[in-house]
């Protein structure tokens, strides 16, 4: 049974090494490695204390088992390589399948860079000159100890699952992965504490408490065996198998509900009237709203991006640094961009039905863009007030009237962009189960839309920076109005574009070869000279000559104003090392010096946006019309 | 050129699309008249799903043409949608409304008025016997409500002509028995529908015109009775599409 199940999930794991999966798995297994290797050069180095080597790596084993508990609830999916639910009409008792399915858990990348990783036990043991018994114990209890963590991890998986299907589980789960993740960025704050226990050791405290976890047992283990304590030893290693044997037991009884109660039926939906809703952009952004309130993921997400947000900003008052309080409400908004950037891919293939309305693909990202500023703009703009009040930081106003406006404008230009250009195919909403593990989070998606809204608000950052006190506000709002209008116009054009391709991705999860008609289609008409590779490449080659031309030259001249002339020049007179050159800024009178700057920055920032525009338009018309075989007129 | 100016409601010529190395449709041509009730018979996989997804404009084609009484779906897709009503097979819906917001908001997104709106909405939920489902989102629908619905949604702007992937399947007989009565009609009214389907009799009840597809093309097409030939659709089908009945002896081991 189990050998049969290892034998499945090899082969599915075959099957799914082509291109991005083969990618992350290896990027994965990679760092995993280097981690791993990390932990063994830990235990194989000398140390000032004896006693550091095992605080450190109980502090590695403790972080390593934390992420297996909780990675697959932080980001997302879990392993379902094998999926219980495809077994269930066959004749196995759950309590085999369990011992099936736990078997194979231990085939992977994961498990078997986790026991690299652990085999830091045996290093240590080695090293501290423990002996030949302590080092077969720290064999024996680096197995267990992997053995353990699998199943716990599966264990935690599973009752996060069942947790997740409802909306309290759902907020208390983004309130849980928001801490820790908030914690994670925040752990500057303990650097200084952790440079002294490097020197000085570990408080006393801190070490017990390590210890007691079950992940510090294996080294309780070798420790104990190093000074012939036999009964500690071997009541750690029975915990150890004792602990794994429960989250077995726990894991087949969760697998046996899970296979054989299905999803509550919905509670009936709250129906509120709508009556706002009269146009076209009205309705989506209608629909929309009730997307956030009833889909469990969204609610998750923005749960998320408000935890987030607050335990990032009142975490460092732990070290009474209330420095990104007045923050709060911007860092809130820039998560609910980055969560919320994949709306065409939640929504599956029902993008057909838009497809079929003529003109919907420009009222839908509108509409879309409506919505996310309903659900984002009041909380920001209350959190910010509020902690500016809190903080009686008011010398911030420019900073924060500058920059909400803008990254609430960038953030609902953003989200639309990358929701055409880059959608993450999910099972359809009618078709994903009631867990909201099993519809992982795509951290590259996030990472990006977290840069690219924050680069939106870079003109409110340097017209605060460098302008008099109210062109912050000023650029920030316009800024703010202006990408949020044109990085909309740009996502409608190419949805209007390329919705069928969009579309074929949604259905099957790959992205539609970007194929130029074949050879056999152009037969018959004659073969006109074509320009050459490079502009075929960037569709440009449908552009009109002087369309093509202002492409050309725009993108490749518009650094000179942003950069070369704006932004150097802008650095040189903050800082007051001043060199003239060839800056023109430079050499005007002191008066005109900024507004010489910053119109060169905003000549720059047009010329960059319009050549990409036109770019972007003509790209996507090639992709379309290469497709098509009469794609001439 | 207006819309009345052809008699022909929806015509593929060549219509071809290639998925990696095999032809899945492979250089269709169909017409179907104005006002004719058109079945689409096949084997699984023949391509039908595919054909039609091609023909109102969901999937880019290969190569061909398909028109909506005379307009270019590829060329002109706002004037020919608009002239259309499509039920697709497998899709989804917005999963998170209630079917009476779900007609709202796609009718609202068509800049319909609101008052027409909801009040065809109200009539296709009472007709269709959705309205006693008022307060459960689409997601949470059977099978045959979500067929059921989205007929709806294929309806509501009056569209001329309806392509419909395997509306009856899984719908219990009274409903079909309804939508039936609806697509009927439909076409005396001067509508134009086209259907896929498996069920031969509901064809042959329904249909004045047939193609039968195998393998990404036509092997026969025409009015119903052209197309029988004297014998009934579904002998026809299977002596067309070349099925087989299997022989005795095969699959011995089933007999207990
Ligand atoms: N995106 C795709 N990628 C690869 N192959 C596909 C894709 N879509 C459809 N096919 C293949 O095209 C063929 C025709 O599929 P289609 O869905 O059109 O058949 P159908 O006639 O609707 O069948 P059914 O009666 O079962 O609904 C099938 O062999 C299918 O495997
Ligand atoms: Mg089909």
């Amino acid at each position: 049974m189990a050998v049969l199940l290892i034998q499945m999930k090899l082969a599915v794991l075959r099957h799914s090494m082509t291109g991005r999966r083969a990618a992350q798995m290896i990027t994965g297994a990679l760092t995993g490695s280097a981690l791993a290797g990390g932990l063994i050069v830990v235990a194989g180095r000398d140390h000032p204390l004896a006693s550091l080597p095992f605080d450190l790596l109980g502090v590695g084993f403790a972080l390593w088992t934390a992420g297996w508990l909780l990675g697959p609830a932080l980001f997302g999916g879990g392993d379902e390589t094998l999926r219980p639910e495809h077994f269930s009409l066959l004749s196995f008792t759950p309590r085999r399948l369990a011992a099936g399915l736990a078997g194979a858990a231990f085939v992977g990348v994961a498990p078997l860079v986790t026991l690299v990783a652990f085999s830091a036990l045996v290093v240590v043991a080695a090293k501290a000159g423990l002996g030949a018994a302590a080092t077969a114990v720290g064999v024996l209890a680096a197995v267990l100890q992997l053995v353990m963590c699998v199943l716990a991890s599966r264990l935690v998986t599973a009752v996060l699952g069942q947790v997740m299907r409802s909306k309290a589980g759902a907020a208390l789960a983004a309130l849980v992965s928001a801490v820790i993740l908030a914690g994670l960025h925040s752990s500057w704050v303990l650097s200084p504490l952790a440079q002294a226990a490097l020197r000085t050791g570990f408080p006393d405290p801190f070490s017990t408490w390590i210890a007691a976890l079950p992940s510090g047992w294996g080294l309780v283990a070798v420790r104990a065996a190093g000074h012939g304590q036999w009964p500690t030893v071997a009541a750690a290693l029975t915990g150890l198998a004792a602990l794994g044997v429960v989250c077995w037991y726990g894991w087949a009884a969760l697998l046996k509900r899970r296979l054989t109660t299905r999803r509550a039926s919905g509670r009936p939906a709250r129906v509120a009237s709508g009556a706002w809703a009269k146009g076209p952009m009205t309705a989506v952004a209608a629909r929309e709203l009730r997307t956030w309130s009833r889909d469990l993921l969204r609610f998750h997400y923005l749960v998320f991006a408000l935890c987030y947000a607050l335990a990032f900003c009142l975490l460092p008052l732990a070290i009474d640094a209330p420095i990104f309080l007045p923050w709060t409400g911007a860092v809130f908004a820039l998560w609910v961009a980055a969560i919320s950037a994949n709306l065409y891919g939640e929504d599956g293939t029902e993008l057909w039905g838009k497809m079929m309305i003529p003109d919907a693909a420009r009222h839908d990202v509108r509409g879309r863009q409506l919505a996310w500023l309903l659900v984002t703009a009041p909380p920001t703009l209350v959190l910010t007030a509020a902690m500016v009040v809190f903080t009686g930081e008011f010398d911030l106003w420019p900073w924060l009237a500058a920059l909400v406006p803008a990254l609430l404008g960038g953030g609902a230009g953003v989200t639309v962009l990358v929701s055409v250009l880059r959608p993450v195919p999910l099972a359809d909403p009618h078709r994903r189960g009631g867990n909201l593990l099993e519809n992982g989070t795509d951290f590259a998606q996030v990472l990006l839309v977290l840069i690219l809204t924050a680069a939106t608000a870079a003109p409110a950052y340097f017209a605060v920076r460098l302008g008099p006190v109210w062109a912050g506000p000023v650029t920030g709002l316009v800024g703010g109005a202006a990408m949020a209008w044109l990085l909309g116009r740009l996502a409608a054009t190419r949805l209007e574009s390329s919705a069928p391709e969009l579309l074929l991705h949604l259905r099957t999860g790959v992205s539609p070869k970007r194929r130029r008609p074949a050879p056999a289609l152009d037969r018959g008409r004659p073969h006109l000279p074509k320009p050459d590779l490079g502009l075929e490449k960037l569709g440009l080659d449908l552009a009109p000559t002087g369309r093509r031309a202002y492409v050309i030259a725009s993108l490749t001249l518009c650094w000179v104003p942003l950069v070369a002339q704006g932004i150097v020049p802008a650095l040189m007179l903050t800082t007051g090392q001043i060199t003239r050159s060839w800056f023109l800024a430079l050499h005007l009178p002191q008066h005109l010096q900024w507004p010489t700057v910053i119109a060169m920055i905003a000549l720059g920032l047009v010329l960059l946006t319009t050549g990409l525009g036109i770019g972007l338009y003509y790209l996507a018309k090639s992709r379309r019309d290469g497709i098509e075989p009469d794609g001439g007129p | 050129m207006g819309p009345s100016s052809t008699d022909t409601a929806l015509r593929l010529a060549a219509l071809t699309k290639t998925f990696g190395r095999k032809p899945v449709v492979d250089h269709i041509d169909l017409e179907v008249p104005r006002g004719s009730f058109y079945g689409l018979v096949g084997p699984n996989g023949a391509g039908k799903t595919t054909s039609l997804s091609m023909a109102v404009g969901l999937l880019r084609p290969d190569g061909g043409r398909a028109e909506i009484f005379g307009l270019d779906v590829w060329a002109d897709p706002a004037r020919a949608k608009e002239l259309i009503g499509v039920l697709p097979d497998g899709l989804s819906m917005p999963e998170r409304l209630t079917g009476r917001e779900l007609l709202r908001f796609t009718g609202l997104l068509r800049g319909m008025d609101l008052k027409e709106v909801e009040r065809r909405a109200g009539e296709l939920l009472t007709v269709l016997e959705l309205d006693r489902a008022e307060r459960t989102l689409v997601m949470e629908y059977s099978t045959g409500m979500r067929k059921k619905i989205g007929l709806a949604a294929a309806l509501l702007h009056a569209p001329r002509l309806l392509v419909l992937d395997e509306p009856l399947e899984a719908v219990d007989p009274v409903s079909a028995a309804t939508i039936k009565a609806i697509l009927q009609r439909f076409v005396r009214g001067g509508g134009s529908v086209v259907f896929s389907s498996h069920v031969m009799a509901v064809v042959e009840q329904l249909c004045d015109h047939v193609a039968v597809i195998a393998s990404g093309r036509v092997v026969a097409s025409g009015p119903l009775r052209a197309v029988r030939a004297g014998r009934s659709l579904e002998e026809r089908f299977v002596s067309l599409v070349g099925g087989r009945i299997p022989e005795v002896g095969e699959l011995a081991w089933l007999s207990s």
